[in-house]
């Protein structure tokens, strides 16, 4: 293993790549080992976690899942039921979910109330809010997919909630739901939005976030 | 590498590199190995639900040549039940029992059909040909036609989906 990592290194040089990413200080006030009240830095560490883990188990799940009204429910029925820990991989993906606004909310919260959003990490802050709305956007999209009674309905109190937006809210409904009814077209839409656009936009802006959040440092408290 | 020198100088950064090594396999294998389980469960599912499936009735079978029958049945195919049409060439043995041979040829998967004249089955596809009781006889095909597991009851000839 060594041997393989020399021969690239030797090539490639990556190994002040990987120090100059691994090895950085964590400040006292951020270190649970120095102050106890500081596993809230973690916060923002275990969302990421988590959501390493919904791309995981999202990316089995999709084997056997089908976005078709004819045969979502079947598909996800045969996962829970037939497959070898099929019931383990798509709770953790639905817990996970779960799990995964509340550690953003509460990463939010910590960065709230240590005032770390401020001046100047404003633009880190932004790509925070723009993160949570895509974590939100996952909750929402993935909720339909098990095409049940409970997902059917969820999705068509939300996009009526979406479509009482002043001026915009008919056409985004319309966009969401591919028509005026939530059925085959809407089902495909927010299964490639949950599996495609999302992804797409949630790794952009997390390149973004952790970026920002090295060329800055962690913030004191003030 | 420079970390590898550092590591081999101080026990507690070892040791604690090999802490985090050890909760990132852990994790790994956690993940990892249900998660191939998961992939690989339909493919090691050879548990089929053993069903006889009825094909022909006894009585309208040829003697000393095989009849050709087409039968439909249901299907389990992953989440989907099909509708699933096959056949099959069923044989009438001189002590009373049956054959029943699948008309897949064991080479590339065609359907194979008998030749009356030639007292032959023959493959259209790449020219293989077995004999009545389905045993190679010339052609690519590697080995002889799969014969399935059969019953007669009440006059009727029931099979297994599973080949014999």
């Amino acid at each position: 293993m060594s041997k393989i990592w020399l021969f690239i290194d030797r090539r490639l040089n990556l190994s002040p790549l990987l120090r100059e990413m691994a090895d950085h200080r964590i400040p006292d006030h951020a270190n649970p080992l120095k102050k106890a009240s500081a596993f809230m830095y973690c916060f923002g560490g275990i969302s990421f976690l988590i959501l390493l883990l919904q791309l995981l188990t999202g990316m089995f799940l999709m084997l056997y899942y089908v976005p078709s009204p004819d045969h979502a429910y079947a598909s996800v029925s045969y996962i829970k039921n037939e497959v070898a820990f099929g019931a383990l991989t798509q709770n953790l993906h639905r817990v996970g979910a779960s799990a995964a606004v509340v550690m953003v909310f509460l990463h939010m919260l910590r960065v709230y109330f240590t005032k770390s959003y401020k001046n100047p990490r404003e633009l880190n802050w932004i790509a925070g809010v723009l993160l949570l709305l895509v974590v939100l956007g996952f909750g929402f999209t993935g909720y339909l997919l098990p095409w049940d009674q409970k997902a059917y309905w969820a999705t068509t109190v939300g996009v009526n909630i979406i479509e009482t937006v002043p001026w915009l809210g008919g056409f985004i409904a319309d966009m969401l739901r591919g028509g005026d009814e939530v059925g085959a077209l809407t089902l495909t839409r927010f299964f490639v939005i949950h599996v495609m656009f999302l992804p797409a936009l949630l790794l952009c802006l997390l390149a973004a976030h952790f970026f920002m959040v090295r060329r800055q440092g962690i913030s004191h408290p003030l | 590498m420079q970390a590898g020198e550092e590591t081999t100088k101080q026990p507690r950064r070892a040791f604690l590199a090999g802490g985090i090594k050890a909760i990132a396999a852990l994790f790994g294998l956690g993940l990892g190995v249900p998660l191939a389980l998961f992939s690989f469960s339909p493919a090691r599912q050879k548990d089929r639900p053993e069903e006889w499936i009825p094909i022909a009735d006894f009585a309208s079978l040829n003697d000393h040549r095989p009849t050709k029958v087409t039968y439909a049945y249901t299907r389990q195919d992953g989440w989907m039940k099909t509708e699933t049409r096959r056949m099959a060439f069923i044989l009438k043995k001189d002590d009373g029992g049956i054959t029943v041979l699948s008309n897949r040829c064991t080479h590339l998967g065609c359907g194979v059909d008998w030749d009356a004249t030639a007292n032959q089955f023959k493959c259209p596809c790449h020219g293989g040909i077995f004999d009545l009781e389905g045993k190679i006889l010339e052609g690519p095909p590697p080995k002889s036609l799969a014969r399935f597991t059969a019953k007669v009851e009440d006059g009727r000839v029931f099979i297994r989906e599973g080949q014999a």
